[in-house]
């Protein structure tokens, strides 16, 4: 294995992750859907949390259901975004001329996000995210507005939808459904900065998405189920194809669309619900952004009564005049 | 001026101009007072209330948030299995039980700035300076301090009596499988003092860490877990130590008599501080038999303006503050 010089590295050994014992007498529940097909989880949106960034926003959806038995292996999955906005900023002397804003998505996973301890440097899979919300965000931003300018949109994934359902072992065969989650969360997520930061928008972005279940299986429906925002741990080894959408609902556009697996027929359908599951998620999304402007505007009024007044709370006066 | 009678008018700058402008006779302006207050409103010894979470990541052993401000850090301990018999070198029996952690290099801590959580820290580019200085500062303050007992990390095994062992011996125990703790430390805010927030959210996430049961299963030959939750165990960290950090604001130049310069030291200091402040002391206290907090590890770097007497002092609040964190840590 490389060593990487700049970190601090496992033991020379090399170490695996634990193997855990079946359990005898318990015979494991898979977590079912409880919600409609057509009924998107519960979200959590929240904008403004580091306050050293332009704009930053953290996304979450919390577990569906408590853990069923006091195990270590958790048997549902979580999501948690943190994403911060970092510009407009001037772009280095060296830089080429650009008349456009220059805009840079990165998507990291944190090495604890997912069951497999994931490694610092970004992958493949991570890199090929970034590319995907580039395209998303980019239809979005009113770029002509900040010439000779850069803006970096960092997302970490604190913790990742799972890709399937683990039977409480250690071990997940993945068919990569989750990251499809991850990249509707990151797309809003990003949206909701974006426009914390300031930057000028056509209209808020937001993810959505939808996948085709059990495909082939009941014998009424050849094609199978068209459902809202899927979590592959509540349709292990059912879902047949998914999609995601980066939905701008009032100019009603699409900004970026990823479908994997065979949709078969269905493929209208299919991006038909997943433009639903964008259009459900902006409601929280504007939700979110109405909360923080209001708060904006909230402070302002209260700086503006305090500078009216005499100005000695804070020991020094805040004003120096300067005379030319 | 044309005529040079009508006066210019007055530039009138906010404040927020006026610390981005000359940060450093910002800084002084606030200080000099006969009550110097800093410009985020704390008095010089005051340092920020810390709030912390743990048990909030699911795939972790062990995590804790915290916060300290406006900085915030996340921390998860994961923790895996290192056969014996895969360590190239194993340590002789004669190696003592403090040194076999860091010897077998059992705890991998590293931490990660480069998350967006501030415009210095950029991803995109290898970890920088700071970032590496910092994961080895708490892999050093981890070791040295003895933290982790060696015996919590063993998963041991009872070899069954063979022919050839003599009747009277008793049954051999051999340790077969250490675990190894990666404690992932990932900044999200970062405004300042990033040391003593990160080495918080590292204690708090060990305190929190717990490990399965474990077993050697000799058919299998592989080290099998159980995936109950009550069949757990803790680490035990009966002595935490706390850092404190203080920035040191000097007047002092080049130019200058050193009698001349005025010296302020700040507790836990913020972003806008730390980049004007050159000078930084670190003092790690942790529990004797008094209750007063001893120090382990005493750091300083940059500059020369604080002497003996404002050292001393230093310690005195680190001693204090590890007092008061004792409350924050066992409540929650």
């Amino acid at each position: 294995m490389q060593t990487d010089r700049r970190r601090l590295n496992a033991p020379p050994g090399g170490t695996a992750p634990p193997v855990f014992a079946a359990l005898p007498d318990t015979k494991l529940q898979r977590p079912t859907r409880s919600r409609k097909p057509d009924e998107h989880r519960k979200l959590f949106l929240r904008t403004g949390i580091v306050p050293s960034a332009s704009g930053s926003a953290y996304y979450e959806i919390p577990p569906q259901q408590q853990q069923q038995t006091a195990l270590l292996v958790p048997q549902h999955s979580s999501l948690k975004i943190t994403c911060t906005v970092h510009g407009p900023r001037p772009l280095p002397r060296n830089a080429a001329f650009s008349p456009n804003l220059l805009l840079s998505a990165h998507v990291k996973f944190a090495p604890f996000a997912t069951r497999n301890r994931r490694g610092y440097v970004r992958d493949a899979s991570e890199r090929d995210l970034g590319a995907h919300l580039e395209t998303a965000l980019r239809g979005v931003v009113i770029g002509e507005r900040f010439p000779k300018s850069g803006c970096e949109v960092v997302l970490t994934v604190l913790e990742g939808e799972e890709d399937g359902w683990g039977a409480g072992g250690a071990e997940v065969k993945g068919e990569g459904w989750g990251i499809m989650t991850v990249l509707a969360g990151c797309i809003t997520a990003a949206s909701a900065a974006l426009v914390d930061a300031g930057i000028d928008c056509v209209d808020l972005v937001s993810g959505g998405v939808a996948a085709v279940i059990d495909a082939g299986r009941r014998g009424d429906q050849e094609d199978g189920v068209v459902i809202l925002d899927p979590a592959p741990s509540e349709h292990d080894g059912e879902i047949g194809a998914a999609c995601v959408v980066a939905y701008l609902k009032s100019r009603d556009e699409v900004t970026e669309l990823w479908i994997k697996g065979d949709a078969g027929a269905q493929v209208q359908i299919l991006i038909d619900e997943a433009v639903k599951a964008a259009s459900l998620v902006r409601a929280v999304l504007a939700d979110a952004v109405k909360d923080a402007v209001e708060a904006k505007i909230g402070e302002a009024e209260d700086d503006a009564a305090t500078t009216g007044l005499a100005k000695e709370g804070k020991g020094k006066s805040k004003e120096v005049v300067m005379t030319g | 001026m044309a005529n040079g009678t009508a006066k210019p008018p007055g530039l009138a700058f906010s404040r927020e101009t006026f610390a981005k402008l000359t940060p450093g006779p910002f800084l002084q302006a606030h200080l000099q007072q006969p009550e110097p207050i800093r410009p985020n409103g704390r008095s010089l010894d005051a340092f920020r209330t810390p709030t912390i979470h743990t048990g909030s990541l699911s795939h972790s052993n062990g995590s804790a948030v915290v916060r300290l401000g406006d900085t915030a850090i996340v921390c998860g301990v994961r923790a895996e299995i290192l056969l014996a018999s895969d360590i190239p070198h194993p340590p002789g029996e004669d190696t003592s039980e403090d040194d076999l952690v860091e010897r077998l290099g059992l705890l991998v801590p590293n931490v990660e700035l480069s998350t967006g959580c501030s415009p210095g820290h950029l991803p995109g580019n290898p970890p920088s300076t700071v970032a590496q200085a910092l994961s080895y500062r708490i892999l050093s303050l981890l070791h040295t301090s003895n933290l982790i007992n060696a015996d919590d990390l063993r998963i041991l095994y009872t070899e069954p009596a063979s022919e050839d062992d003599l009747p009277d011996e008793g049954s051999k125990v051999v340790t077969k499988a250490f675990w190894a703790l990666y404690i992932d430390v990932l900044c999200i805010a970062l405004d300042g003092n990033p040391f003593d927030a990160a080495w918080a959210a590292v204690i708090s996430a060990l305190k929190s860490t717990q490990l399965p049961k474990a077993w050697w299963d000799p058919d299998r030959e592989m080290i099998l877990c159980s995936p109950l939750a009550t069949e757990t165990h803790g680490l035990r960290l009966d002595d935490i130590p706390v850092a404190s950090t203080f920035a040191v604001f000097s007047t002092g130049s080049a130019l200058k008599q050193r009698s001349e310069a005025e010296s302020w030291v700040l507790a836990d200091p913020d972003g806008f501080e730390e980049d004007v402040c050159s000078e930084t002391v670190t003092a790690v206290a942790r529990s004797d038999d008094g209750g007063v907090g001893s120090i382990t590890r005493l750091e300083k770097s940059g500059g020369g303006a604080i002497g003996k007497a404002a050292m001393g002092r230093c310690v005195h609040m680190a001693q204090q503050r590890w007092r008061e964190w004792q409350g924050v840590l066992h409540g929650g």
